[in-house]
């Protein structure tokens, strides 16, 4: 059972990240990123890519490139700027003015595209099969396994608290009544001088160094990642926490992905085991995931706590 | 020499289903202005109610049929229910392709949940194997070629010969100046959906017949082919569409053919990505339809 | 060399195209610093396209445009606003998530809080401009008579207060050189007097405004210079006054 909490605790920190991440990238400046669970595999395939060692010195029992032998601090940080690299990447191909929806549909196929081509490119990452870290892998060296996953879960408290105080920095005063501009009306925005490419690009590498983050601190936890792990729908999972918690609102999705990611996901699997239909559990939380995300479109678009913007008074 | 001409063969008949596909999805986009993620699930569905009368002795052609019916009044009902609800009220365009999005989530647990997850097949329905101008084809991938050319051909005699395909046009390209028209607006989407429908349900169909084996994911993979091609050809642009389909296919098996397998789908993926950064509007521009594509 | 004696706005041979259509086809003008200038025509005539080609928001397909001493033909619209040519648009368009006071200060150019380094310090670092900036935009809302609306999300407010509120968010910026299309459009007679004053007053503080404007009354009163516009070409200039009375114009307005 302790375990269990444990286990929850690191989903939900890391969920956390990830959704700040996409909250600041879609809440706040409006991109459209369907493709944002590759900032979390980025970050994840470079946790372990820095921290095993090369792959022919393990006798080739998996293919990656890389193999650095880093410290689980370096790991965790290359993993935020794969994120971040990625982010931006991601961020170029929506540069072109496309109608939003065509961008959306544009990135859900970047999406698709890097899962086919990562899991066909075996030598890359280790293709389908995926990449595992070391079984016994003991970041904080010789510790009885119940302190380490306590020490773990404390871990990924702070890297939480650390960012959410820099998430506000880039959610709150000028710059986000900036990005919030941009989003309502770029070109209004560049009318009176903001530059919406560049701001764009910064939030991409931000908001992708949170899911950067989030996929180092998940995968050193789970042991494993593969193309499975990180389908396009993980994305929707997260937009929906985002809209279903209040879109723009830190507080807002983070209630939202604590709903969505622990309490819905993780509920699920209370549910009885019906025979013969062998994983129906985690289907149906897939089916509430997917009609919660369409009624709250429909009947409240901004989400249980919606953005709310500082007041100031007309002065006297 | 051989395996490029095989290539183009199995272009050729994959190319057909991916025009029947891509057209259906092009007349909701050109029709009703929404980029139907649901689509791909629709597919799956019209897949595995056709194996549900195959498993039952149904002739896969008449199966094809009965899936296209059912596919089509479902297509008919969530544009009526849910999509055309939430653009009355405003909803922007990115929202409507999440509701899409997630409806075919939906979709597809549902499937899911009845079907079970495991891959199924149609069977052993290939038939004969004909040489055609050096083409190999199975006697299942000449029938859906032909299906798929009767189907495109009626479609386009609607369109252009019939009272009711003029108002389809009308209505596509604009819809308040067709309804000063005293045309029923309503009405003429409605049908709009159920043709394009009737072809996504046969589409999943054909794939199914074309696919050793498929499970829920069939449609959403074959999806993106699809919009490739929709887009290629110019998107609400149906001719555009079928044209399309044809290069999609071909690009797919000659990649196929002279690389890694597993990367065939990269070349449709590759198509879309191309086009819609250089030239959303596709090759023929949006004929039917003129839509703004730029935000 | 000072650019003091020099227009703030010369425009060569701009041409604007549009798939066949000739909506801009050759047009010089010149603006002076300090002046309010008219920009009229019948409708189609291209002086809502010459204004979106000037003010960056769409590109010209030929021609020069120099404004204050530099050549900024084909600059982006940010890079034009941060130069001082800021415009305003046709359809108000507000930020509207953010409040109506909000979207006054969003508008302020180069706030410390913008820049990466600045978001990282944090409030110490940016709090004293913030504070300044927020009194100012109070003033301009008073002056307004807008400021019951302050904290008032700006997708809430009626048509003619996001006019408002978009010409005060455009005079935040401290252009140089505005361009206003059809800032009249939908006012009432009162609110409209009330703008025409305002900006007699910025003219004379030095900043030069730019207006395509269909009601030739509000023309007539602002603006000392004025351009006529058909189909694409630059048709005459000169006062008001004069211009009524010449043929070419009158022809011009009837045929269209």
């Amino acid at each position: 059972m302790e375990f269990y909490l444990i286990v929850l605790l690191v989903y939900l920190g890391t969920d956390l990240l990830a959704a700040w991440g996409l909250n600041l990238e879609f809440g706040v400046a409006g991109v459209a990123n369907l493709a944002f669970i590759l900032t979390i595999a980025a970050g994840a395939y470079a946790f372990v890519v820095f921290t095993l060692g090369p792959s022919a010195a393990a006798g080739n029992f998996q293919q990656y490139v890389g193999g650095f032998s880093m410290p689980f601090p370096v790991a965790v940080a290359a993993g935020g700027v794969a994120g971040a690299v990625v982010g931006v990447l991601i961020g170029i191909t929506g540069l072109k003015r496309l109608r939003q929806d065509y961008q959306a549909v544009a990135m859900l196929v970047v999406s698709l595209m890097a899962a086919t081509v990562v899991s066909a490119d075996t030598p890359f990452l280790n293709g389908n099969a995926g990449l595992v870290v070391l079984p016994n892998y003991k970041p904080f060296g010789d510790q009885d396994p119940e302190v380490q996953r306590w020490l773990y879960v404390a871990i990924v408290g702070v890297v939480c608290v650390a960012g959410y105080y820099v998430l506000r920095k880039f959610t709150r005063g000028p710059i986000g009544r900036t990005l919030r501009a941009v989003r309502d009306d770029e070109f209004a925005a560049a009318a009176i001088g903001k530059n919406v490419v560049t701001s764009r690009l910064w939030v991409q590498a931000v908001g992708g160094a949170f899911g950067g983050l989030s996929g180092a601190l998940l995968v050193a936890f789970i042991g494993g990642w593969s193309p499975g792990t990180w389908a396009y729908v993980e994305t929707l999972a997260l937009l929906t926490a985002v809209i279903v918690g209040g879109m723009g609102n830190d507080l807002g999705v983070s209630i939202g992905t604590f709903l969505i990611a622990i309490l819905l996901l993780q509920g699920v699997q209370f549910l009885p085991q019906i025979p013969g239909h062998i994983g129906l559990k985690e289907d149906l939380g897939w089916i509430v995931l997917g009609v919660m995300t369409i009624a709250f479109i429909w009947l409240r678009p901004r989400g249980m706590v919606p953005e709310r913007r500082p007041k100031y008074g007309g002065g006297s | 020499m051989q395996l490029f001409v095989e290539a183009i063969g199995f272009g050729i008949a994959s190319g057909a289903v991916i025009a029947l596909g891509a057209v259906g999805f092009s007349v909701q986009f050109g029709m009703s202005n929404i980029l139907n993620i649901t689509y791909g699930s629709l597919m799956t569905l019209g897949a595995y109610v056709g194996l549900f009368l195959i498993d039952r002795s149904v002739s896969p052609w008449v199966a094809l049929a009965v899936a296209g019916v059912v596919v089509g009044a479902i297509s008919v009902v969530f544009h009526r229910v849910l999509l055309a609800p939430l653009v009355r009220r405003g909803t922007r365009a990115f929202a409507l392709v999440i509701v899409t999005v997630s409806a075919g989530v939906i979709l597809q647990y549902v499937i899911v949940a009845f079907a079970g997850p495991d891959a199924k097949s149609y069977g052993e329905l290939s038939g004969q194997t004909f040489r055609l101008l050096g083409f190999v084809l199975t006697a299942s991938q000449v029938t859906i070629i032909v299906i798929a050319v009767v189907l495109m051909l009626a479609l386009h005699l609607l369109l252009t010969q019939t009272h009711l395909g003029r108002a389809m046009r009308a209505t596509a390209s604009n819809r308040i100046l067709a309804q000063s028209c005293g045309i029923d607006t309503d009405f003429v989407s409605d049908l709009a959906w159920l043709l394009s429908g009737a072809l996504c349900g046969a589409a999943g169909v054909a794939l199914a017949i074309t696919t050793v084996s498929f499970d829920f994911s069939l449609g959403p993979v074959f999806l993106i082919p699809m919009i490739a091609a929709a887009v290629l050809g110019g998107i609400g642009q149906p001719y555009g569409a079928m044209l399309g389909g044809l290069v999609v296919g071909v690009a797919t098996e000659l990649t196929a053919a002279y690389s890694n397998p597993e990367y065939s789908q990269v070349a449709a993926f590759a198509i879309l990505i191309a086009m819609l950064l250089i030239r959303p509007r596709g090759l023929f521009g949006a004929a039917w339809a003129t839509r703004r594509l730029m935000a | 060399m000072s650019t003091e004696g020099r227009p703030i706005l010369e425009v060569h041979d701009l041409v604007r195209h549009f798939g066949g259509v000739k909506a801009v086809d050759g047009v010089s003008f010149e603006v002076q610093r300090g002046t309010i200038t008219g920009l009229i025509g019948p409708n189609g005539a291209g002086k809502s396209t010459a204004l979106n080609v000037i003010g960056g928001f769409v590109p010209p397909g030929g021609g020069r445009i120099v404004f204050d001493g530099e050549d900024v033909t084909g600059w982006p619209m940010h890079r034009l606003a941060r130069r001082g040519l800021v415009r305003t648009f046709q359809l108000a368009r507000v930020f509207g998530g953010l409040t109506s006071i909000e979207n006054l200060m969003v508008a302020a150019p180069e706030q410390r809080g913008e820049t990466v380094l600045g978001v990282l310090a944090g409030a110490p670092y940016w709090g004293a401009q913030e504070r300044d900036l927020l009194a100012r935009s109070r003033d301009m809302m008073r002056s307004f008579g807008m400021e019951v609306k302050a904290d008032e999300p700006a997708r809430n407010l009626s048509g003619g207060q996001k006019r408002a509120v978009e010409t005060m968010r455009a005079l935040m910026t401290k252009p140089k050189l505005l361009l206003l299309d059809e800032p009249m459009a939908g006012l009432s007679p009162s609110l409209s007097r009330q703008l025409e004053d305002l900006f007699l007053q910025l003219a004379a503080d030095g900043m030069t405004l730019l207006l395509v404007e269909h009601e030739l009354d509000t023309v007539d009163r602002l603006c000392s210079k004025v351009i006529v516009m058909a189909q694409g070409k630059v048709l005459s200039e000169g006062k008001m006054s004069e211009l009524r009375a010449r043929k070419e114009v009158q022809d011009a307005y009837v045929i269209g």
